[in-house]
């Protein structure tokens, strides 16, 4: 029972969230693609996406009640790609970019948690000399 | 009247399985935690995966997030009570949390309205746009950007649990 009401709770800010993008979309789309329009490269119209599907030949792209839309082939799970040293390089990337960045702030947190050491045993033995009868 | 708390076998019984249901937790967050990284990271690498295995990655993922979310909704509730404390410890990881929450959630969400293999295929053809590619785009790189963090600033529980996870194997777990 309380796992579904956490998860009427999760599912409500994500909810919450998705609005708020659809919000963004509606109302301020330019101030996201505005100024990236430009950059957009237009794809040649041959161009087709590794397993993607592809509109029959001479029909309008559209949804169920548009053209038909079919598949050229076998749906393309994209396993070769994985296979591809080539391709390799991609996840490496990422992992070497998360690995950076958690070194970083791992590296952050113990100098920070060092200085915060030396300070409290600094003013620990300044006022224990505070402390002390003068000689 | 007032003597001493006795003890019961039972007590001792259910406080061993409350132990064991603590430490069950633990293990669910940890390895779950791993798998999402995981998921992430290859969900990421679009061009290691490939359109279709991205697609159908993204949307498990999603599905993932919510329960992470949903796992840990007690710290989200405690953590927000104590943000007037203002040296409530947990303030850097709760901001980098929601930051990340709404990046993951629009990201998975902009992924969806622009699927071109997983979402045809079930026969549903979400509406494409300039501006759900681009969103896709700039949540996924802030994402790659605090989901290292966001497991960073929790590095402490992870070697420790992992370190345990490591002895309990080599131990056995009956032990």
């Amino acid at each position: 029972m309380k796992f579904l009401r956490h998860l009427a709770a999760a599912t409500l800010v994500v909810a919450v969230v998705v609005l708020l993008g659809l919000a963004w979309n509606h109302f301020g789309a330019a101030t996201l693609v505005g100024g990236q329009q430009a950059s957009f490269k237009q794809a040649p119209a041959n161009a087709r996406v590794p397993g993607a599907v592809m509109p029959r030949p001479g029909a309008k792209a559209g949804g169920p009640r548009g053209a038909p839309v079919i598949q050229t082939r076998p749906m393309d799970l994209g396993l070769s790609s994985m296979l591809d040293p080539v391709n390799l390089a991609v996840l490496r990337h990422t992992v070497v970019i998360e690995a950076v960045v958690i070194a970083l702030v791992v590296m952050i947190d113990v100098s920070r948690r060092l200085w915060r050491q030396e300070r409290r045993a600094r003013q620990l033995a300044r006022s224990r000399s505070d402390d002390d009868p003068d000689p | 009247m007032n003597g001493p708390p006795v003890t019961s076998a039972a007590d001792a019984v259910c406080g061993l399985a409350r132990r064991r249901r603590v430490a069950a937790r633990t293990r669910l967050d940890f390895w779950f935690d791993l798998v999402l990284l995981l998921g992430y990271t290859l969900a990421y690498s679009y061009g290691f995966t490939g359109i279709a295995i991205h697609e159908w990655l993204g949307i498990g993922l999603g599905l993932a997030l919510l329960l992470h979310l949903t796992l840990h909704w007690d710290w989200v509730l405690r953590t927000t009570r104590r943000l007037l404390n203002p040296r409530g410890p947990d303030k850097v990881i709760w901001i980098v949390n929601l930051a990340l929450l709404f990046a993951m959630t629009l990201c998975v969400a902009s992924g969806i309205l622009i699927s071109r293999v997983a979402l045809p295929y079930l026969g549903i053809y979400p509406l494409a746009g300039p501006f759900w590619s681009r969103l896709h785009v700039v949540t996924a790189e802030v994402t790659l950007g605090l989901v290292p963090v966001h497991l960073a600033l929790r590095w402490r529980w992870l070697v420790r649990v992992g370190r345990r996870l490591l002895t309990w194997h080599r131990a056995g777990p009956d032990r």
